[in-house]
C-alpha cells in the first residue's frame, strides 16, 4: 500500500471510531472510503485492533511535531512553550474530528488504548523539563512538575474538544500557557507571560 | 463493576462479567440496575459522595489546624483505598464511558474546582479564580490518572508533595507552595516512622 493510501486509510479508521464508536466501527466502510482492498488491508495490518494502534500512534506523532517544529531553539524557553502551544491549538482546532480521536475516542475504547494517551502526554514532558531553570525558588521542585503542567493543559483542552470548541483553543492560548507556565515560574510571572500571549493574538 | 471496568475498560464489560465477579444473579443485578452503564453511575455516585463527605471533614480539620493541605492528603488516602472505584471514576468517567458519565464527571470536577476556588478565599487568598482552581486541578487529575492507569493506587499517597504543590501554586506562589509541599512530605515521613514504630 502506497504511503498516501495508508495515510487515508488511517484517517478514514479514526473517522469512523470518532462516528460509530469502537463497537460499531466498520472496517469495510473505512477501507471503502480509503479506496484499499481488504486483502491490502490484511497485508498490512491483519486486523482492525492493529491498524487503528497505527492510526493513533500516526496522530501522535503528527501533533507531538507539531507542537515542537516551529519551536526555535535560540528562544528563550517560555517564548518556545507559547510557540509550540499555539501550533497545537492551531492543530487541534483546524482537525477536531481527529482532536477528538486523540483524546477521546481512543483512550476510551480500554486499558490498553488509555495507555497510549498516557503515553502521548509523557511525550511531553521531556518538552517541559527546561522550565525547572526558571524557578524563582532555589529548593528542587517537586518530581512530578513537569506532569502537573502539562496536564493543567490537557484538562483544557480536553473538556473544549469533548464540548465541540475545538475551534476556539486558539483563543484561550494565553490562559492555557499560564496553566503550563504557572509550576515552574508562579503565577506572577505565568500572568506576565499571559498577557504578552493576549497581546500578541 | 468498578474492577470489571478497570480491568477491560467499561465498554468492554458486560453484565455477565460483573456477575460472574460479585456471584450474584442476574435477578439481583436486574432488580437494582437496568444497565451496567446504570450499575457503574451507582459505583460513581457512591465515590463521588464518599469524596464529598471525606473532603468536607478535612477541610473542617484543615480550618482548625490552619493546615490547607490536609484534604489533598485526605483525598488521596480515600483513593488509594479505593483503586478500582478510582479508576471507574477518575478514567472510565471521564473517557471510556458515555456521554452521560463524562457528564456525571465534569459535573463533579466543577463541584470540586468551586470548593476549592471557596477554601482560598475563605484562607484570605487574594486573587483565587474558578479557572486558576481547574488548572490546578487539572495537573493533579493527570498525575492521578497516570498512577491509577499503571495499577499504582497505592503510591497516591507518597505523591502528595506534587499535589499540593500543584493545588497551592497559581494561589501562593513557588515559594509558599513548595514550603507546604516541603512540610507535607516531612509530615508524610514522621507518620511513616510513627507507624514502624507502633
Amino acid at each position: 500500500m502506497d504511503t498516501g493510501r495508508r495515510e487515508a486509510l488511517l484517517r478514514a479508521m479514526l473517522d469512523e471510531l470518532v462516528a460509530k464508536g469502537y463497537r460499531g466501527l466498520s472496517v469495510e466502510a473505512a477501507i471503502r472510503a480509503a479506496r484499499v482492498s481488504l486483502a491490502e488491508f490484511e497485508a498490512d495490518f491483519g486486523s482492525k485492533d492493529e491498524c487503528l494502534y497505527a492510526a493513533y500512534q500516526s496522530l501522535a506523532d503528527r501533533f507531538v511535531a507539531r507542537a515542537s517544529a516551529r519551536c526555535d531553539a535560540a528562544e528563550p524557553w517560555p517564548e518556545r512553550v507559547r510557540t509550540g502551544l499555539s501550533a497545537l491549538l492551531e492543530e487541534l482546532a483546524g482537525e477536531p474530528r481527529l482532536a477528538l480521536a486523540l483524546t477521546r475516542a481512543f483512550p476510551g475504547i480500554g486499558p490498553a488504548t488509555y495507555e497510549r494517551y498516557v503515553d502521548l502526554l509523557e511525550r511531553f514532558v521531556p518538552l517541559m523539563e527546561e522550565g525547572r531553570a526558571y524557578s524563582e525558588v532555589e529548593e528542587e521542585l517537586p518530581g512530578e512538575v513537569e506532569l502537573l503542567a502539562v496536564g493543567a493543559a490537557e484538562a483544557i483542552i480536553f473538556s473544549e474538544v469533548d464540548a465541540g470548541r475545538a475551534g476556539r483553543l486558539p483563543t484561550m492560548l494565553p490562559e492555557i500557557l499560564f496553566s503550563v507556565l504557572v509550576p515552574f515560574m508562579g503565577p506572577e510571572r505565568a500572568a506576565d507571560e499571559m498577557r504578552s500571549a493576549a497581546a500578541a493574538t | 463493576m468498578a474492577e470489571c471496568s478497570a480491568e477491560k475498560g467499561f465498554i468492554a464489560t458486560a453484565v455477565e462479567d460483573v456477575l460472574a465477579r460479585a456471584n450474584v444473579p442476574r435477578e439481583s443485578f436486574e432488580s437494582h440496575f437496568n444497565s451496567t452503564e446504570d450499575c457503574a453511575s451507582a459505583a460513581f455516585n457512591k465515590l463521588a459522595s464518599e469524596m464529598l463527605a471525606t473532603l468536607s471533614i478535612a477541610q473542617e480539620s484543615a480550618a482548625a489546624k490552619g493546615n490547607p493541605t490536609v484534604p489533598i492528603k485526605a483525598v488521596l488516602e480515600m483513593l488509594a483505598a479505593r483503586p478500582a472505584f478510582s479508576h471507574l471514576g477518575l478514567i472510565g468517567f471521564r473517557q471510556g464511558g458515555t456521554r452521560r458519565m463524562y457528564e456525571a464527571y465534569d459535573s463533579a470536577a466543577r463541584v470540586l474546582a468551586l470548593m476549592m476556588e471557596r477554601a482560598l478565599q475563605e484562607s484570605g487568598d487574594p486573587g483565587p479564580s474558578y479557572a486558576h482552581a481547574r488548572a490546578a486541578l487539572g495537573g493533579a487529575e493527570a498525575l492521578l490518572r497516570r498512577e491509577l492507569a499503571a495499577g499504582r493506587a497505592a503510591t497516591l499517597p507518597s505523591l502528595l508533595p506534587d499535589f499540593v504543590y500543584a493545588a497551592l501554586v497559581p494561589f501562593v506562589g513557588q515559594r509558599e507552595a513548595l514550603r507546604q509541599a516541603i512540610e507535607a512530605a516531612g509530615g508524610a515521613a514522621e507518620e511513616d516512622d510513627g507507624h514502624r514504630a507502633t
